[in-house]
C-alpha cells in the first residue's frame, strides 16, 4: 500500500530550516556543508553565497559570435550603464509550453521577467511562472554540486565513471542505454539526443511530463490518425464552450489565449463574445464565463456524448438539462465562430468528439488550426514512461540518463524500477527526488544559464540566450548528453555551438543577432497541417467513469497545482505564497470538496481526511470549494516534495500516488484538524452584500441603460485640494478582462521587493502582497458566481491615511501619488486602520531581512523595508521616476507602465496620465462601465474599475 | 439617608488619626504580612512585563496577535482601559475638591496614587505598540534641522500631547498634595535616613503661614486645571477612534462616551482599592461606609451614562443606515465573539443597577462583585471597540479576526504588576490618607 507521509506543520519562517539540520544539509547541499560545519551564522552563509554570486560574474550576453564569452561584471559590457536596465529576450518553458520573455538586467544582474511583445505566445503578457523565474534562478538551494550515492563528489570522479561507461556503450552499441527527458520542444536538445541515438543504435529515448496532456494528444491521434497540435484562435471565436477547460490557465499558449479571450469581453470596446463553461470543478475560464454549468463527474461523458449527438447528427437528447438546447443552438448559429475546448481531464474519446464537433461547426482555419506537433517528438508520456519502467524492472536498462524531469517524485512505480538500473545519471537545475535516488546527480543549468531554443504552441521558435554565467556550475542539457558521446574529450559540448548548428538558416548577415534581439525566429510558426478528420472520430464512445455512489465515495480529479505546477516550483517562495485563484490558499494543497458534499460528510474547513483510491492513500486537509460538483474531490499534485530546498520542505501532501491509482476515492475522517493558510481570512460564504463592491450587470441590462453601473464618485467636500502637477497618474482596471491568473501579483512582488512571510505569518493574516486579487462569491454556495477584483492602493486624492499619520509619513505628491515615506514611519498603523480598501501592509517582523534570497536578486531601485514600517503600492514610483527623468532629458511624453500592467496577459490594467486626453487610461475612464469603489467614503481614488458585464443567453433560464 | 453615615467615625481626634496613618507609613503597624503577600506577586508580574518588553524590542510587533484587519490590538485597547481607570482618581480628588465635598478628603490620596500608576501603565503602552518605538519622540513638535513637524491633523499627535499633559499634571497634583504630609513624616520619623529622605521629598515645607497661603492657592489652581483635563484626555482618546473613518468608530458620540466609560471604571477601581485597604490597615474610622456608599452611587450614575451611550451607539447604527456599520454591529451582537458585547452590557449596565438598593451598597461582597464587574466590563468594552469593530469594515475582502498571543497577555499582566507594585510601594511609604486635610476636617467636625 502506497502511503504518502502525513503533512507536516511548517515551522516558523519557511526559510529557517536551511541550516537547522547540518546532516541533512551536508547530504543535500555539499557546497554549503563545509561552511555550516563551522558554527557560522546563517548571515555568514548568505554573505558567502551572495559574494559567490557576485564573483560568479553576472553579465549580459555576448554578441553571439561562435567564440563569444560571457563578460564578467568587473569589466562593464558595452551598453551597460549603471542604474539603467537592459533587457534581453529568451523564453520560459514549462512542461513543454514555451513562452517568449524578456529579462531586464541591471549591471548585468537579471532582475525582472516580462512577456516578449513580439512573441505570439505572450504579446507582452506573462504568467506567474515566468514572473517567478528570477527567484528560481537565484535560489541558494541550487548549490548542490555533483553528488553520488548521497555524498558530494567532483568532476574528475564523474569523468572516470563516464569514460568507463562510454567504453561499455561503444562495445555494446548502446544496448541498455536510455535517456529520459521532459517534453522536448527544443530542436537543439532533440537533435542532440537523436545524434546520440545514431551513435548508439541500441539506445532509446523516453519522455515524461507529470502534468501531461496525453488525453489531448491521443485525442488528435484518434481524430486525425496521427498526433497533431490544435492551435485555437480564440480572438475569432464568438461563442466559446469550455469543458473542464484550462484554455486560459494552463493550456499551451494560455497567456496568448487569455489575451484573445479578453479582447471580446468588454462591450464598450466591441461586440461581446459569449462564453459557456461546463465543468466539474471551477476553472479560470468557467469563472470568467457568461454561463457556468456544474457537471457531476459521472455526467461529463454523457454531456460530451449529447453535445456530439446534437452538433454532429442534429439529435436532441431527451434527458438533457434545460440549458442544453439553447447552448447547442447558440453554437450552431455561430458556425465558423464557435469553438469548444476540452481540458486534459476529459478522456481521449471525448477529445476526439470535441475535435469532430469543432470541425462540424466550421471552425477549422477560423477558430482553430491543426499543426504538426511542436514537440520534437510527440509521444504518449504515460505509455512512454510505462515502457521504460517495464524495461527497467525487467533489468533491460543498464544506463539511464534523466534530464529535467522528476519521475521518482511524479511517476508511478519509477523508484522501485530505478533500483534495478546499474548506472543512473540525473541532471536538473536543482536537486530533486530523482537526483537524490540516481547514482549520480549533475547540477543542470537554469534556463538563464545556457543556450537553448524552444518552439511555442504555434511552432514559433525562440533562441534562448543565457542571462548570466552559471551561478552554481550547472551544465546545459546538451553538455550532459555530450558526456556519453563516443570520443568525448573531457569538455562538455558548448550549448551555443549546438544551438547555432541547429539554426544554420540564421547564419547569414545579422539574422542571428536579430533573432536574439527579437526573441523570435522569423517565419518559424508552423503551417496548418493538411489532414482531414477521420469520420469515426465523431462516433467515439466514451467509457463510463466511476461515479460516487456511497456518501463517502467520490471521483477524484487531479490537477496540477496552480502555483507549483507538477512540483518543480516547490522551492519558489513567490509561487508558494501565491494565493491560489479561487481558494486563496497558500503553502498547501488541501482536498477541494463541494460545500454540499462537505456538509453531508460533516467535514469542516481544515479537517483532515484520508483519501483512498485503490491501494493508494493520502491524508489531506479539506477545503470547501463553492461551485464544484458534489460527486468529485479535487486534489492538486505538485506538493509534498521529499527532496527539495528549504522553502518547499514540509509543505503540502504528495497526491501523485492517488493520481495513478484507479477507481473511486473513499474519504475517511481522521479526526485531526489542520491549519491551512489562506489570504481569505473569513468564511467565504459570509461576505455579506458585495454587489456594490464588484459591480456587474447583464449585457441586456447594460444595453438598456449604459450608465447603470456608474453611480457617484462621492459627495461634496469642504476642502478640495487636487494635486497641482502637470502629470496626474491614474489607473483603470477592467473587471471584464481580469481572469484571476495572478501574473500581476508575482510581477508586483518581483518589481517591488515585496517580502514573502511564510505560512505561519499568513495564518496570522500578515501577508505582504501590495497587490491582491480579491475573489467574491455571489449566490448559493453550491452554484455561486465568482468575481475577481485586483486590489491595490487606490491613490485617493482625499486619502484618509494621510490625515491620521501623526508623523506625516504618508503624504501626497503633486502628481497625485499617495507616497509612503518609509524613513519617517514610526509604525502607529493608524493609516491602515483608516484605509477603507485595506491595501496597506505592515512589517510586523523583519520579513525582508529573513528572506534567504541574495541581495543581488533585489530590484536596486526599490527600498527594502525594515521591521516596524508600513508599506503599500506606489504605482511603481521608480518607473515613474525613470520616465520623468527621460522627459526632463529629452522631452518625451511621460509614459510609465506599472509592473502589474506589464504582466497582465489580458491588459486588464491601464495606467497613465489623466491630463493626457488621448491616453488609454482616460479613454477607459470615460467608459460607461467606469465606477469608483466605495464612493461613499469620498476618497476620490485615482484607481477606478470597469464593471463586469455578462452576456447571458436569454433562452437559458436563470 | 446617607446623612446618617458619618465621614469620620466618632471618637477620632486629629492626633489619633495622624498617629495611626503616619504609623502605617513609618512601619509601626503590627503586621505587614498582607502587604508582602500582595507586593511579591506584583513584582513577579512586573518582571514578566519586563521580559515581555525586552522580547518585544528584540522581535517586534510580530510577537503580538495583531494582523492586517486588526493593526491595533491589545496595546491600544488596554491603554484605553488603563487611562480610563486613571480618570477615577483625578475626578475624585480634583472635581470634588473644587465642590468642597467632605468625603473626598479621606480617599483622595489613594485615588490619586491609583491614577498615577494606571496613567503610567497607559503611557507606556502606545509607545510599545509602535512599529519602531525608538522614534516615539517624533510625535513631539520640536524644531529640528530637517524642518519636519508632526502632522497636526492627526488625532494621535494630540493624543500624545493630551496623555503627556495628563500624566505630568497628575504627578504634580499628587506630589503637591503630598508636601505637608511629607513634612509631617520628616518630623515624626526617628531614623536619620528617613528624616533626610522625607525632608528632601518635602522640599523644605515647614508649615509657615506664607507657605500655607501659597500652597492653598497653587493646589486650588491645580485642581481647577486637572478637573477639566479628565474630560479632555478621554475626549481626545475618543477622537483617536472618531477621527478615523472606520464604520463603528466614526461617530461624534465617541468623546463623551469615552469619558463616561472612563469615570465608571475609575470609580469602580477606587472602590476595589479602598475596601481591602480600610480593612487591612484598620482605616475604617476614616474611610467609612459613607465613602463606599457614595462611590457606589457615583458608579450607578456613571453606569446610567454608559448605558445611554450604548443605546445611542446602537440607535445611530440603524438610524445612520450605513450597510457596513450595520454588518459590523450585527457581527458584534451576534457573531462568534458576541459574548464580549453581551458581557459588557451585563457588567456595565445591568449589574450596577443593584446599587439602587441600600442593602447592596452596604454589603461588601456585592460591592466588590459589582466593582470588579465594572472594571472587567470596561476592559471588554474597550476590547469590543478596538478589536471587534475592525473585523468587519466596508470592504468584505478585508474582513478577519484577531487572537491575542501569550505575549499580549504577558505584557498586560506586566502592566497589572507595574500598577500593583507601584501602588503598594507608594501607600506603604507615604501616608495613605491625606493627613493635613483630615486634621482640618476632624477639627471642623469636632467644632460643630
Amino acid at each position: 500500500m502506497t502511503k504518502t507521509p502525513a503533512p507536516r506543520q511548517v515551522s516558523g519562517k519557511q526559510w529557517r530550516s536551511l541550516l537547522e539540520d547540518p546532516d541533512t544539509v551536508a547530504r543535500q547541499y555539499p557546497v554549503l556543508a563545509e561552511m555550516i560545519g563551522h558554527p557560522a551564522s546563517r548571515r555568514r552563509v548568505l554573505q558567502v553565497m551572495a559574494a559567490s554570486i557576485a564573483l560568479g560574474g553576472l553579465a549580459g550576453c555576448d554578441n553571439g559570435e561562435a567564440d563569444g564569452k560571457l563578460i564578467p561584471a568587473v569589466i562593464a559590457a558595452p551598453g551597460i550603464v549603471p542604474g539603467r536596465a537592459n533587457a534581453y529576450a529568451t523564453a520560459n518553458v514549462v512542461g513543454g509550453d514555451a513562452m517568449g520573455i524578456t529579462v531586464a538586467h541591471q549591471m548585468g544582474r537579471p532582475l525582472k521577467v516580462d512577456g516578449n511583445p513580439l512573441h505570439p505566445a505572450s504579446l507582452g503578457g506573462s504568467d506567474a511562472f515566468a514572473q517567478a523565474m528570477i527567484l528560481d534562478f537565484y535560489d541558494p538551494d541550487r548549490a548542490a554540486g555533483i553528488i553520488t550515492q548521497g555524498q558530494p563528489s567532483d568532476w574528475p570522479s564523474l569523468q572516470r565513471v563516464m569514460a568507463d561507461e562510454r567504453e561499455r556503450l561503444v562495445r555494446s552499441r548502446g544496448v541498455g542505454l536510455r535517456v529520459l527527458t521532459g517534453s522536448v520542444v527544443s530542436p537543439t536538445t532533440g537533435r542532440t539526443i537523436d545524434a546520440l541515438a545514431a551513435a548508439y543504435p541500441g539506445m532509446r529515448w523516453h519522455q515524461w511530463e507529470a502534468a501531461s496532456r496525453d488525453t489531448v494528444s491521443n485525442g488528435t491521434a484518434l481524430a486525425y490518425g496521427r498526433r497533431l497540435d490544435v492551435v485555437p484562435h480564440v480572438e475569432r471565436a464568438s461563442v466559446l464552450l469550455g469543458l473542464d477547460s484550462d484554455l486560459i490557465s494552463g493550456a499551451p499558449g494560455h497567456v496568448r489565449h487569455a489575451r484573445d479571450f479578453a479582447a471580446h469581453r468588454n462591450p464598450t470596446r466591441g461586440p461581446m463574445s459569449r462564453v459557456y463553461a461546463a465543468e466539474r470543478a471551477p476553472t479560470l475560464l468557467g469563472t470568467a464565463a457568461d454561463h457556468r454549468f456544474i457537471i457531476g463527474g459521472a455526467e461529463m461523458p454523457a454531456l460530451v456524448a449529447w453535445l456530439a449527438a446534437a452538433v454532429l447528427r442534429g439529435e436532441q437528447p431527451g434527458s438533457a438539462p434545460s440549458w442544453f438546447a439553447p447552448l447547442v443552438a447558440d453554437l450552431k448559429a455561430a458556425r465558423g465562430g464557435a469553438f469548444i475546448h476540452a481540458g486534459p481531464d476529459l478522456p481521449v474519446e471525448a477529445q476526439a468528439l470535441v475535435l469532430a464537433m469543432n470541425e462540424a461547426l466550421g471552425g477549422r482555419g477560423r477558430t482553430f488550426d491543426v499543426i504538426e506537433p511542436v514537440a520534437y517528438r510527440a509521444v504518449d508520456f504515460g505509455a512512454d514512461l510505462r515502457a521504460l519502467t517495464d524495461d527497467m524492472a525487467a533489468g533491460r536498462v543498464e544506463t539511464l540518463l534523466v534530464l529535467d524531469t522528476n519521475p521518482v517524485f511524479s511517476a508511478p512505480g519509477f523508484t522501485e524500477a530505478l533500483a534495478r538500473v546499474r548506472l543512473s545519471v540525473a541532471s536538473g537545475p536543482s536537486l530533486d527526488e530523482t537526483g537524490d535516488a540516481a547514482t549520480w546527480y549533475v547540477p543542470g543549468a537554469h534556463a538563464f544559464e545556457a543556450w537553448s531554443d524552444a518552439r511555442a504552441y504555434d511552432g514559433t521558435a525562440t533562441i534562448m540566450q543565457p542571462q548570466a554565467m552559471p551561478l552554481f556550475d550547472g551544465m546545459s542539457a546538451v553538455g550532459v548528453l555530450s558526456m556519453l558521446r563516443p570520443g568525448f574529450e573531457g569538455t562538455p559540448q558548448d550549448s551555443l555551438a549546438a544551438v547555432r548548428a541547429s539554426w544554420t538558416s540564421l547564419a547569414r548577415g545579422d539574422a542571428w543577432v536579430r533573432a536574439l534581439a527579437d526573441g523570435v525566429v522569423p517565419n518559424s510558426a508552423s503551417r496548418p497541417a493538411q489532414v482531414a478528420i477521420r469520420p469515426e472520430a465523431g462516433r467515439s464512445v466514451i467509457p463510463s467513469v466511476v461515479s460516487g455512489e456511497a456518501l463517502v465515495t467520490v471521483a477524484l480529479v487531479t490537477r496540477p497545482d496552480p502555483g507549483l505546477f507538477d512540483g518543480r516550483f516547490a522551492n519558489n517562495p513567490w509561487l508558494q505564497e501565491l494565493p491560489r485563484p479561487l481558494t486563496k490558499v497558500v503553502w498547501d494543497n488541501p482536498l477541494l470538496l463541494a460545500p454540499g458534499l462537505a456538509h453531508r460528510l460533516g467535514l469542516r474547513q481544515g479537517e483532515e481526511v484520508e483519501v483512498t483510491v485503490g491501494a493508494a492513500s493520502a491524508r489531506l486537509p479539506v477545503w470547501i470549494a463553492p461551485g464544484q460538483a458534489e460527486d468529485v474531490a479535487v486534489a492538486l499534485y505538485g506538493y509534498g516534495r521529499r527532496v527539495v530546498g528549504a522553502v518547499g520542505a514540509g509543505t503540502g501532501v504528495d497526491v501523485y500516488p492517488l493520481r495513478y491509482a484507479a477507481g473511486p476515492a473513499t474519504l475517511r475522517r481522521t479526526g485531526r484538524v489542520l491549519k491551512v493558510a489562506t489570504t481569505d481570512h473569513h468564511d467565504v460564504l459570509d461576505t455579506g452584500d458585495t454587489s456594490d463592491i464588484v459591480r456587474h450587470a447583464t449585457l441586456a441590462d447594460f444595453m438598456r441603460d449604459p450608465a447603470l453601473l456608474q453611480g457617484g464618485v462621492g459627495s461634496p467636500l469642504l476642502y478640495r485640494n487636487p494635486p497641482s502637477g502637470p502629470v496626474a497618474w491614474g489607473m483603470s482596471i477592467d473587471l471584464n478582462s481580469c481572469i484571476g491568473c495572478n501574473a500581476c501579483v508575482v510581477a508586483c512582488t518581483a518589481e517591488n521587493n515585496v517580502p514573502v512571510v511564510g505560512k505561519t505569518a499568513v495564518l496570522h493574516q500578515r501577508e505582504m502582497h501590495w497587490l491582491r486579487i480579491d475573489r467574491y462569491f455571489e449566490g448559493p454556495a453550491e452554484k455561486p458566481e465568482a468575481y475577481f477584483q485586483p486590489m491595490l492602493c487606490m491613490h485617493c486624492e482625499e486619502a484618509p491615511c494621510e490625515v491620521v499619520c501623526p508623523f506625516g509619513a504618508t503624504v501626497h505628491d503633486q502628481e497625485g501619488l499617495n507616497v509612503m515615506v518609509y524613513n519617517r514611519c514610526g509604525g502607529t498603523r493608524f493609516c491602515s486602520n483608516n484605509c477603507p480598501y485595506k491595501v496597506r501592509r505592515f512589517n510586523y517582523g523583519p520579513y525582508a531581512a529573513e528572506e534567504a534570497r541574495p541581495v543581488e536578486s533585489r530590484n536596486p531601485d526599490v527600498t527594502v523595508r525594515s521591521r516596524g514600517v508600513m508599506e503599500k503600492c506606489t504605482f511603481c514610483v521608480q518607473k515613474i521616476a525613470a520616465t520623468r527623468i527621460a522627459h526632463d532629458i529629452s522631452g518625451v511624453a511621460e509614459e510609465a507602465v506599472t509592473a502589474c500592467q506589464a504582466a497582465c496577459p489580458t491588459q486588464a490594467f491601464s495606467f497613465g496620465n489623466l491630463n493626457e486626453p488621448d491616453s488609454e487610461v482616460v479613454r477607459r475612464k470615460h467608459s460607461p462601465l467606469n465606477y469608483v469603489l466605495l464612493p461613499e467614503q469620498n476618497t476620490r481614488p485615482r484607481v477606478t474599475y470597469e464593471g463586469r458585464i455578462r452576456n447571458l443567453n436569454a433562452e437559458i433560464p436563470a | 439617608m446617607s446623612e446618617a453615615l458619618p465621614v469620620v467615625l466618632p471618637g477620632q481626634t486629629a492626633r489619633t488619626m495622624t498617629d495611626h496613618v503616619a504609623g502605617v507609613a513609618l512601619g509601626e503597624e503590627r503586621s505587614y504580612l498582607w502587604w508582602w503577600m500582595a507586593f511579591l506577586p506584583s513584582l513577579g508580574l512586573l518582571g514578566l512585563g519586563i521580559v515581555a518588553t525586552v522580547w518585544l524590542f528584540l522581535n517586534g510587533i510580530q510577537i503580538f496577535g495583531n494582523d492586517w484587519p486588526n493593526v491595533w490590538g491589545f496595546p491600544i485597547f488596554v491603554y484605553v482601559w488603563w487611562i480610563g481607570i486613571a480618570s477615577g482618581g483625578t475626578f475624585i480628588s480634583a472635581f470634588f475638591f473644587l465642590t468642597r465635598v467632605d468625603w473626598r478628603t479621606s480617599i483622595n490620596r489613594i485615588a490619586e496614587t491609583m491614577t498615577l500608576f494606571s496613567a503610567a501603565c497607559a503611557g507606556i503602552y502606545p509607545i510599545l505598540h509602535l512599529g519602531r518605538p525608538w522614534f516615539f519622540y517624533w510625535l513631539i513638535p520640536y524644531p529640528n534641522t530637517m524642518s519636519l513637524w508632526p502632522n497636526f491633523k492627526s488625532p494621535l499627535m494630540w493624543d500624545f500631547i493630551a496623555v503627556l499633559a495628563y500624566i505630568v499634571g497628575s504627578v504634580l497634583f499628587w506630589y503637591l498634595g503630598l508636601l505637608p504630609d511629607l513634612a509631617s513624616m520628616r518630623d515624626r520619623t526617628r531614623t536619620r535616613f528617613k528624616q533626610v529622605a522625607y525632608g528632601v521629598a518635602a522640599l523644605g515645607f515647614r508649615g509657615s503661614g506664607t507657605e500655607w497661603t501659597h500652597f492653598r492657592a497653587v493646589y486650588g489652581i491645580m485642581a481647577a486645571i486637572m478637573a477639566p483635563m479628565v474630560c479632555s484626555v478621554h475626549s481626545v482618546v475618543g477622537l483617536d477612534f472618531a477621527g478615523g473613518n472606520m464604520p463603528g468608530w466614526h461617530g461624534t458620540d465617541y468623546p463623551p462616551f469615552f469619558v463616561f466609560g472612563a469615570v465608571f471604571s475609575g470609580f469602580a477601581a477606587v472602590l476595589l482599592l479602598i475596601i481591602p485597604l480600610r480593612r487591612f490597615w484598620g482605616l475604617t474610622p476614616y474611610i467609612t461606609e459613607r465613602h463606599v456608599d457614595v462611590l457606589c452611587k457615583l458608579m450607578l450614575t456613571a453606569s446610567l451614562c454608559v448605558a445611554y451611550a450604548y443605546m445611542m451607539e446602537a440607535f445611530s447604527v440603524f438610524y445612520g443606515h450605513d450597510a457596513a456599520e450595520i454588518t459590523m454591529f450585527k457581527a458584534r451582537i451576534g457573531g462568534f465573539d458576541a459574548g464580549v458585547y453581551w458581557s459588557t452590557i451585563i457588567l456595565n449596565c445591568v449589574l450596577p443597577q443593584l446599587f439602587w438598593f441600600r442593602v447592596c451598597r452596604r454589603w461588601v461582597p456585592i460591592v466588590l462583585l459589582v466593582g470588579f464587574g465594572a472594571v472587567v466590563g470596561m476592559w471588554l468594552e474597550r476590547y469590543g471597540i478596538v478589536i471587534q469593530v475592525p473585523h468587519k469594515t466596508a470592504l468584505p475582502s478585508a474582513w478577519g479576526v484577531y487572537f491575542p498571543t501569550l505575549w499580549d497577555w504577558a505584557l498586560f499582566a506586566g502592566t497589572c504588576g507595574l500598577f500593583a507594585s507601584g501602588f503598594l510601594l507608594t501607600i506603604r511609604l507615604v501616608p495613605a490618607i491625606s493627613m493635613f486635610e483630615m486634621r482640618e476636617l476632624i477639627t471642623r467636625k469636632l467644632a460643630r
